[in-house]
C-alpha cells in the first residue's frame, strides 16, 4: 500500500462523505447514533455549559469592536470601560486615513488572490496525479510536501527574502504571494488529494472512451465534478495568506506591505495608538468572520479534512 | 507518442514539486550553509568560515536553551489545553444534537480571525492597568486588586498567558476535528455499552476515546506543529519578555538575525530548531500514519 | 452541487479579474525612486513622520523634491533597516535612524561631512555633534533631539492642603523636586486616594541610565574605552533609587514602558513621571490632568542634573541610486529644522530652534529641556553596535528583576558578565 492512500485512510469516514459534500448527511447518521443525552436534566446541564462557552468565545472579539467605538482616551482609560461613554467613529477615521492603511488592504488581497490561484494551479495537477497514478514517486512527493508544512517559515524566511531581492521580487505582492504560497500549497496538495479521491473513476474513463485527452479530462469532467472541493481548498489558501504574517514582516517594506503588518506598526515606541489599532484590526478581521458564516460548511469540510490552521 | 501514465503523472506533478523545492528546499540548504559563518550584517561585508562555532555558541547560549525549554512548554501547554476543551465542546455538541448545530458556526469564527489580531486582542485584555480581564476579576470578587495578576509582567507566569491567544484561535479546530470524528463512532456499539449498564465516563474512555485515536493523533500533531512554530501573537503580545519568559524558538531566531545583526548565529540556531521540528514531524508521520494499512 | 459549481465559476471569473489587476500592479502605495524625478522616499518612525512632514512641504517649494513617506512602528524600523541593509537592496533614499542605532548603520550609510559646517555644528549641541561621527565621518544629520525631564501636576504641588502636609511631613517646602531625595519624598507624599507619585518603568532602561549619570558614572555600561563599568557604584546606587521608587509606583512595573507610562499619568493615575519632553505638548484635551501640568529639569543626584539625549538623524543609504536628492532634502531638513515644532512631536534639533520658542506659551517645556541637554553630565549611551542587543538581553531583564525584587549588587555583577561576552566574545 502506497502512503497516499493510508493517509486518507485514518479519517476515510468523514474524509469521503464531506468530499461528496455530504456534510450534512454524515452529522444526521451519528446524531441518530448513541451520543445524544437523553435526560431532560443532562440537556439542560449542556445547554447552560454551551451558552458559557460561546459567550466566553464571543466575548473578546465582541469587547474589540465595542473598544473601538470609543474615544482614544477612552480606550485605555484606567480602570477600564466595557461600553463606550460616548459612541464615536474617531477610531476608523483615524486608522483608515493613516497613510499606507488603506494601500495595504488592497495588497492583502492581491498577496492572497496571487497566492490562491497560485496554490490552486500547482496543487490541483499534482493531486491528480497522486491520487489517479499510484507512483511511488507520488508517494514521496506527498510525503515531501507534508514535510514542508513542517517547516518553521522563520527558517525559510530570511533566505528566501535574499533570494527574491535578487530576482527583483523584493517587496513585491507577488514575491510575498510566493512565500504565502510555501505555507498554502503542501495544505492545498493534501486537501485536493482527499478531494480527488472521492471522485469516481468511471467518469474520467467515459470521457477518455469519448475521445477526450487526459488533460482535457481532468479539465472539463474531473476539476467540474470536484469543484466544491477546489473552493475549500481556495478558502483555506486565502486565509493563510490573508492573516499570515511573519513572512509579511520580512519580506515588505515600501510598496507590499500588507494590513496585519500595518496593525502591528500601530506599536510605536511612545505611541498610545490603542484605539485606531483596535479599529483596524475590527476592519480586517470582519471579512473573514462574516466569511465564516456565509461559508461555514464548506470549511468546517476543509477543516475536518485537512487538519489545517496556521 | 503516447505519455504512459507514470510519465503523464510525473508532468503533473512536476511545477508544484519544482517550486517547493525552489522556494523551500533551496532557502533552506542556504540556511545551513550560511550556518557554517560569521557573516557580517551589512551586505557585502566580510564572511568568514568558522566551522561549527556558530553551533557551539547557540549550545552554550543560555537564550538559545532557555527557548528550546520554552518552545517545549508552550506546545504541550497549548496543545493539552486545547485538546481538552476542544474535546469536552465537541462532546456537548454530539450530545446537544442537530438544534447545536448553530452554535457550531459561532464557535467557529475565531479561526478565521489572523493571530497577530488574536494576540492583540488579548494583549488588550490582560494588559496591566487598563486590561479589561483584571478589571471583572476583582469586580466579581476574584481578586482583590485588579492588577493583582500580572498575565503579561510576571515572568513566572507570562508563558501561559501569551498561549491564551493561541488556545482560543484554534480550540475550534480541535473541537470540529474531534466532532467529526465521533460521528463516526458507531451508535449501535454505544447502546449496547449503555445497556450493560456502563457509565459515561467508562464510555469516554474506554470506546469513544480509543475509536477516536487515529483523529486525535492527527490533530494533535498538526496542532503541535503549528504551537511550536508560535511567532505572531507572542511577538505582538510580550516581544518575548518579561526577562525573555515568553522568548519562544520562533522569536530567537527572528531577533538574532534581524534586530542583533548575527544571521551566521541565527542560521545555527534556525537549522537546530529545523532539524528538532523535522525529526518530530517524521517520528510523527511514521508512528500515525503507518498504522493505517488495516484499517 | 450544481449551485457549487455555479458560484465556482462566479469565483473564478472574480478571481481572474482582480487577478489580471493583480499582476499588472506591483503593489500599491509605494515610490518610484526614479532618479530623473525629484522625489524621495524617508524611512521614518511615527513621531518623525510628524515632524518632517511640515519640512517636506517646504522643501518641496524650494528644491522641487517631492516627499513619500514609509512609516514604520520603532522596532520594525530598525529591523527593517538590518535586514535591507543585510540584503544590499534598499527601498528609500533618506532613513530617520535613532541615536543608538547609529553604530549599527554606520557602514551602509553615506558620510555627510560637508553637510557639518563650522555654523550648523555652533547649532547643535555638543552631545550630538560627537555623537553623529562615530568613525570619523558624520553619519546623520540630527533632526530633533529629545530628552527625559520632569512632569508633575501643578494642581496637586500648588493645593495649599497638601503643601501644609507636605511641610508638616518632611519639613521642608513642596515644589518640583530638583534631587532625588526630594523626588523620593514627593512620590511617597502623593501615593494616596487611590494615586500613586510616580512610576517605575521597567521594561525600558534609559531612565536608568540617566540616574546613573546623575549619579556620577562616567558612562553608562560602557566607559569611553568601552571598558564594562555596569558594576560601579553609580550604577548601583541609581539602580537602588530607581527600584526604590516601586513603593509610590503601580505593580506590574516589569512589563510598564514608556506608552504604559505616559497613559498612567494622563489618566491622572500618577502625580510624577520622568518623560520625554515631546508628550508636554501632546497631553490630550479631554485628558483629566490637561491644564494641570508643570514641567522642570529633569532631577539631579551628585552629579547634578543629567539626562540621556534621544536625538534621531537623517542617513543616506550607500546603496540608494537617489543619493543627489536624498542629500539635498537631509540639508533642506537642517535649513527648516525649527518647522518642526509645530508639528504633533515639536521637537527640534537646532539649539536655536528651540531658543525661539521656549519663552511662548504653550512650550513651558523647551525651557527645562534645553536646561537638561545642556547639563554638564549629560552624555549619550555608548556607540556600540550591540547596543540593542545589551538593552534587549541584558539591561531590560536586569531591571525587570529588579523591580521583582532582586539584590542590586548581584544583578549588575551578572549583567558585567553578560555584557561582556557580547561586547568580547
Amino acid at each position: 500500500m502506497t502512503l497516499a492512500p493510508s493517509l486518507r485512510r485514518t479519517e476515510a469516514g468523514p474524509t469521503r462523505k464531506a468530499a461528496a459534500g455530504v456534510v450534512r448527511r454524515a452529522s444526521r447518521t451519528a446524531e441518530a447514533g448513541g451520543l445524544e443525552a437523553r435526560r431532560r436534566g443532562t440537556r439542560v446541564i449542556l445547554w447552560t455549559a454551551l451558552a458559557a462557552a460561546l459567550v466566553l468565545y464571543g466575548f473578546p472579539f465582541l469587547y474589540l469592536i465595542l473598544t473601538s467605538f470609543k474615544t482614544p482616551s477612552e480606550t485605555i482609560a484606567v480602570p477600564p470601560t466595557l461600553l463606550p461613554t460616548t459612541w464615536t467613529l474617531e477610531n476608523y477615521a483615524g486608522a483608515l486615513g493613516r497613510p499606507g492603511v488603506l494601500a495595504s488592504f488592497v495588497n492583502s488581497l492581491q498577496t492572497a488572490v496571487v497566492s490562491t490561484l497560485l496554490s490552486l494551479v500547482l496543487a490541483v495537477p499534482a493531486a491528480y496525479a497522486v491520487t489517479r497514478f499510484k507512483t511511488p514517486a507520488g508517494s514521496v512527493f506527498v510525503l515531501a510536501s507534508l514535510v514542508t508544512r513542517m517547516v518553521p517559515p522563520v527558517a525559510v524566511g530570511l533566505p528566501l527574502a535574499s533570494m527574491l531581492g535578487s530576482v527583483g521580487l523584493a517587496d513585491t505582492p507577488v514575491g510575498l504571494a510566493i512565500a504565502h504560497t510555501t505555507v498554502s500549497l503542501p495544505l492545498s496538495i493534501w486537501l485536493m488529494c482527499s478531494f480527488l479521491d472521492a471522485v469516481p473513476r468511471d467518469l474520467e474513463e467515459a470521457a477518455l472512451v469519448d475521445g477526450c485527452s487526459r488533460l482535457g479530462a481532468l479539465w472539463k469532467v474531473v476539476i467540474p465534478v470536484v469543484s466544491g472541493g477546489v473552493s475549500v481548498t481556495a478558502i483555506f489558501a486565502f486565509l493563510a495568506s490573508w492573516n499570515e504574517f511573519l513572512f509579511a514582516l520580512l519580506l515588505t517594506a515600501v510598496r507590499s506591505q500588507t494590513t496585519p503588518v500595518v496593525i502591528a506598526n500601530f506599536q510605536t515606541q511612545f505611541g498610545l495608538d490603542w484605539g485606531p489599532m483596535t479599529a483596524l484590526a475590527a476592519v480586517y478581521s470582519i471579512p473573514v468572520v462574516l466569511l465564516t458564516l456565509f461559508l461555514q460548511r464548506r470549511i468546517v469540510a476543509g477543516m475536518t479534512l485537512g487538519a489545517v490552521k496556521g | 507518442m503516447r505519455l504512459t501514465d507514470r510519465r503523464f503523472a510525473l508532468l503533473l506533478m512536476a511545477p508544484a514539486a519544482a517550486f517547493l523545492a525552489l522556494f523551500v528546499a533551496y532557502p533552506l540548504l542556504r540556511l545551513v550553509y550560511d550556518s557554517f559563518f560569521r557573516i557580517s550584517p551589512v551586505a557585502g561585508g566580510p564572511r568568514e568560515f568558522v566551522g561549527l562555532a556558530n553551533y557551539a555558541a547557540a549550545f552554550a547560549s543560555e537564550a538559545f536553551m532557555g527557548a528550546g525549554w520554552r518552545t517545549l512548554v508552550y506546545t504541550l501547554v497549548v496543545v493539552t489545553a486545547e485538546f481538552a476543551l476542544g474535546l469536552a465542546m465537541a462532546l456537548v455538541f454530539a450530545a446537544l444534537g442537530r438544534r447545536a448545530q448553530v452554535f457550531r458556526t459561532v464557535f467557529l469564527y475565531p479561526l478565521m480571525i489572523a493571530p497577530i489580531v488574536a494576540g492583540l486582542l488579548w494583549k488588550f485584555l490582560m494588559i496591566d492597568n487598563f486590561g479589561l480581564l483584571g478589571a471583572l476579576l476583582a469586580q466579581a470578587g476574584i481578586l482583590s486588586d485588579p492588577n493583582q495578576i500580572g498575565w503579561l509582567s510576571d515572568p513566572g507566569i507570562v508563558l501561559y498567558s501569551v498561549a491564551i491567544p493561541d488556545v482560543w484561535l484554534t480550540t475550534s479546530f480541535m473541537c470540529l476535528v474531534l466532532f467529526a470524528g465521533l460521528q463516526n463512532v458507531p451508535g449501535d456499539l454505544l447502546e449496547a455499552a449503555r445497556l450493560d449498564g456502563a457509565r459515561p465516563t467508562v464510555l469516554l474512555f474506554r470506546i469513544i476515546l480509543p475509536l477516536l485515536r487515529p483523529v486525535i493523533a492527527v490533530a494533535l500533531v498538526v496542532r503541535g506543529i503549528d504551537a511550536a512554530r508560535a511567532f505572531d501573537t507572542i511577538l505582538i503580545q510580550t516581544n518575548g519578555g518579561p526577562q525573555s519568559a515568553s522568548e519562544v524558538m520562533s522569536l530567537l531566531v527572528y531577533r538574532t538575525m534581524v534586530r542583533f545583526g548575527d544571521p551566521g548565529l541565527a542560521s545555527a540556531m534556525g537549522t537546530v530548531y529545523l532539524v528538532a521540528m523535522l525529526a518530530v514531524a517524521v517520528v510523527a508521520l511514521a508512528t500515525i500514519w503507518r498504522p493505517g494499512k488495516d484499517t | 452541487m450544481l449551485s457549487s459549481h455555479r458560484a465556482l465559476k462566479r469565483t473564478l471569473l472574480a478571481g481572474a479579474a482582480v487577478t489580471a489587476i493583480a499582476l499588472t500592479s506591483c503593489g500599491v502605495g509605494g515610490p518610484t525612486s526614479d532618479p530623473n524625478s525629484k522625489s524621495v522616499t524617508v524611512l521614518v518612525e511615527a513621531g518623525g513622520h510628524a515632524e518632517l512632514t511640515p519640512i517636506a512641504e517646504q522643501c518641496e517649494k524650494d528644491t522641487g523634491i517631492k516627499t513619500t513617506f514609509v512609516e514604520l512602528p520603532y522596532e520594525g524600523l530598525f529591523n527593517r533597516l538590518t535586514s535591507e541593509f543585510s540584503s544590499g537592496q534598499v527601498s528609500f533614499d533618506v532613513a530617520a535612524v535613532d541615536s543608538v542605532w547609529l553604530p549599527n548603520v554606520k557602514d551602509a550609510v553615506q558620510p555627510l561631512d560637508d553637510l557639518f559646517t563650522d555654523e550648523a555644528k555652533k547649532d547643535i549641541f555638543p552631545a550630538l555633534v560627537a555623537e553623529a561621527k562615530p568613525d570619523g565621518h558624520f553619519v546623520g544629520m540630527p533632526v530633533w533631539t529629545n530628552a527625559e525631564v520632569l512632569f508633575y501636576r501643578k494642581d496637586l504641588f500648588e493645593d495649599p492642603a497638601n503643601k501644609a502636609a507636605f511641610k508638616d511631613r518632611y519639613g521642608y517646602d513642596l515644589a518640583a523636586p530638583t534631587t532625588w531625595e526630594q523626588y523620593q519624598d514627593a512620590a511617597e507624599f502623593f501615593t494616596k486616594d487611590g494615586m500613586f507619585g510616580t512610576d517605575v518603568k521597567g521594561g525600558v532602561e534609559t531612565e536608568w541610565l540617566a540616574h546613573v549619570l546623575q549619579a556620577g558614572s562616567p558612562g553608562v555600561v560602557l566607559d569611553k574605552d568601552g571598558k564594562v563599568i555596569i558594576d560601579n557604584e553609580a550604577h548601583r546606587e541609581a539602580l537602588d533609587f530607581y527600584v526604590g521608587l516601586a513603593k509610590s509606583a503601580p505593580s506590574g512595573a516589569a512589563q510598564v514602558d514608556w506608552a504604559a507610562a505616559q497613559n498612567l499619568f494622563y489618566q491622572g493615575k500618577t502625580a510624577m513621571t520622568r518623560f520625554w519632553a515631546h508628550a508636554y505638548r501632546q497631553i490630550p484635551a479631554d485628558s483629566p490632568v490637561a491644564g494641570k501640568v508643570g514641567v522642570a529639569p529633569m532631577i539631579g543626584g551628585e552629579a547634578g542634573v543629567a539626562g540621556i539625549p534621544g536625538p534621531w538623524y537623517l542617513s543616506v543609504p550607500k546603496a540608494t541610486k537617489n543619493a543627489e536628492n536624498a542629500k539635498a532634502f537631509v540639508k533642506c531638513a537642517f535649513d527648516h529644522n525649527d518647522l518642526a515644532i509645530g508639528s504633533k512631536l515639536g521637537l527640534a534639533a537646532r539649539v536655536s530652534a528651540y531658543e525661539k520658542f521656549q519663552d511662548q506659551a504653550g512650550y513651558e517645556s523647551f525651557g527645562p529641556l534645553v536646561e537638561t541637554l545642556s547639563a554638564r553630565a549629560t552624555a549619550t549611551r555608548p556607540a556600540t553596535d550591540k547596543w540593542q542587543q545589551i538593552v534587549d538581553t541584558v539591561l531590560v531583564p536586569m531591571l525587570q528583576k529588579a523591580v521583582a525584587g532582586g539584590d542590586s549588587a548581584t544583578l549588575l555583577a551578572e549583567a558585567k558578565a553578560k555584557v561582556e561576552d557580547i561586547v568580547n566574545p
